[in-house]
């Protein structure tokens, strides 16, 4: 099994400056299984960002395990597709070449890398924007360029921190349902930060609720798919899941 | 309003009207000084006339000696300037990813970088004898530092999601330096190269002056000592158009097709 696990996991920072500590993450156990998708809220500053730099190997972790598959995390790897709030796309690079990189990386052909790129750019519905460059697409374009070029290096788990936060509220709509598409459609394993519980609700089929380093609850979503906005809106059971995930967090 | 509006939407001028609108304020200048000179009546030893510097200049043409000074030059510059591009940017880069490094580097480098340039002569001179070495050393040292510096600089705003990124998409050490680091520094890199040449030319001119027999310093000096002042105006004059070429033809083009292409905006 493809599983993301983590193991009483903890994080103290130290400031050295003030010879400060603060401890982000407390002892934080976890389990996602392959081809899930679990969305993890709570307050800010309770630990979001950090437990997926830990998971992502950004930021080392100070106890505890992760296991990818496995195996223990030691730094960033490709087994583990990152998509970054602020889009981190490579401003001299294609978006074709963006998308690429996963496959080059990996010593996959010109020709065969393009083609990947292709398919994946496709999905997104950004065929045309591919030989354009990052700085002239809008931040909803460039987010889907974010979302498919983690995705076309094919990675056990899917890490996305906050990916549409920075998108006006109608696109991030949009954003939410292609990615609920994709996700319906190739089941990769899905960790998921925001501090939007409706979008949590949305996406996840498990929402984890984060308090002050640790973790509070667990809250399945066996809302049926596929799932779009035009009839969740309405729906009394999404209602009555987001107001119990707004709940957990607001007595977080 | 009305107005702002016009301004945006005039489509952008055409090269050859960009090149008029830089060349015709320098035409002004030369019209300028032939009023002043033939309404004062200035002594051609102090100041020649148009036709004066024209003539001379054409006589250097004729007889070779402009192309070799100007030849002379110009291969110190490239030599100079390439040796220190091809140290200088690796050097900025190891300090841009090691702490280390730049902590232990940082104070030499700014030490060194108030010295660079023309103080540097006479110990070059010393090291290399008077000619290509000494001059080709000084225009080294004074673009050296100012690209390493640059190249520092562009690395270390590289934002670290960009690195990040791709870390966990497979980037090695090697793929990370020539995947992320350096296209991510070039802005920096570029406008280092295009600082440091401005640094290397005039310090040129100033070392080929003393530690030399041939080049665009050897002539004005050269011309100094047998009263031509009209053959002084023309080496002048050729040291800025050189200059002007080489910045307009070549350092911004390139600053243009790197940085303005990929909308990267210049950090420095
Ligand atoms: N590099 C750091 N050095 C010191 N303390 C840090 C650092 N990064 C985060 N912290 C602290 O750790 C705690 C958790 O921060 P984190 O960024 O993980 O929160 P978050 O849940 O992602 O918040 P938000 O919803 O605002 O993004 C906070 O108290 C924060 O101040
Ligand atoms: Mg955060």
């Amino acid at each position: 099994m493809k599983s993301l696990v983590l193991e009483h996991l903890a994080k103290t920072y130290f400031d050295p400056y003030r010879g400060t500590q603060v401890e982000a993450i407390k002892d934080l156990s976890l389990t996602v299984e392959e081809g899930d998708f679990v969305a993890v809220v709570g307050p800010s500053g309770c630990g979001k960002t950090t437990v997926l730099n830990m998971i992502a190997g950004f930021v080392p972790k100070t106890g505890g395990r992760i296991l990818v598959d496995d195996r223990e995390v030691s730094g960033p790897g490709p087994d583990r597709g990152v998509v970054f709030q602020s889009f981190a796309l490579f401003p001299w690079k294609t978006v074709r070449e963006n998308v690429a990189f996963g496959p080059k990386m990996r010593g996959v052909g010109k020709v065969e890398r393009a083609r990947i790129a292709d398919e994946y750019l496709e999905m997104a519905g950004l065929s045309h924007a591919a030989d354009r460059y990052p700085n002239e697409l809008s931040g909803g374009m460039q987010q889907r360029v974010g979302v498919v070029r983690a995705l076309a290096n094919n990675p056990d788990v899917l890490l996305m921190d906050e990916p549409f936060a920075s998108v006006d509220a109608q696109t991030r709509m949009t954003l939410q349902e292609e990615l609920t598409r994709i996700w319906e459609e190739r089941r990769p394993t899905v960790v998921f930060i925001t501090h939007d519980v409706g979008e949590a609700v949305f996406l996840a089929n498990k929402v984890v609720v984060l308090a002050r380093g640790n973790l509070l609850a667990e809250v399945d979503i066996s809302l049926p798919r596929p799932r779009v906005w035009d009839s969740l809106v309405h729906d009394n059971d999404f209602k009555d899941l987001s107001n119990q995930v707004l709940q957990l967090v607001r007595s977080a | 309003m009305a107005a702002d509006q016009t301004t945006i939407f005039r489509p952008a001028p055409s090269r050859v009207r960009q090149a008029l609108r830089f060349l015709w304020p320098l035409f002004g200048l030369v019209v300028v000084w032939q009023v002043l000179v033939m309404a004062l009546d200035v002594n051609p030893r102090v100041f020649p006339d148009v036709p004066t510097v024209l003539s001379a200049g054409w006589k250097t043409i004729i007889d070779g000696t402009l192309l070799t000074h100007v030849g002379a030059s110009l291969l110190r510059v490239s030599v100079g300037t390439v040796l220190a591009i091809v140290t200088a940017v690796p050097l900025g880069i190891a300090m841009g990813v090691s702490r280390g490094i730049s902590t232990f580097l940082t104070p030499p480098l700014r030490f060194f970088s108030v010295l660079a340039g023309i103080a540097w002569i006479p110990i070059a001179t010393l090291w290399f004898g008077y000619g290509f070495g000494a001059i080709t050393f000084v225009i080294f040292n004074a673009v050296f530092f100012v690209v390493t510096y640059n190249t520092l600089l562009g690395v270390s705003t590289i934002p670290m999601p960009l690195r990040h990124a791709a870390a966990s998409l497979g980037a090695g050490h090697w793929q990370m330096l020539t995947q992320v680091l350096l296209p991510g520094a070039l802005p920096n890199i570029v406008t280092g190269i295009r600082t440091g040449m401005g640094f290397a030319w005039r310090g040129l001119i100033a070392a080929e002056m003393i530690a030399t027999n041939t080049g665009l310093g050897y002539m004005l000096f050269l011309a100094r000592d047998f009263y031509r002042t009209e053959v002084i105006v023309f080496a002048m004059i050729v040291i800025g158009i050189i200059w002007l070429l080489l910045d307009r033809l070549l350092l911004a083009p390139l600053e243009r097709a790197t940085v303005e292409r990929w909308g990267m905006v210049q950090r420095s």
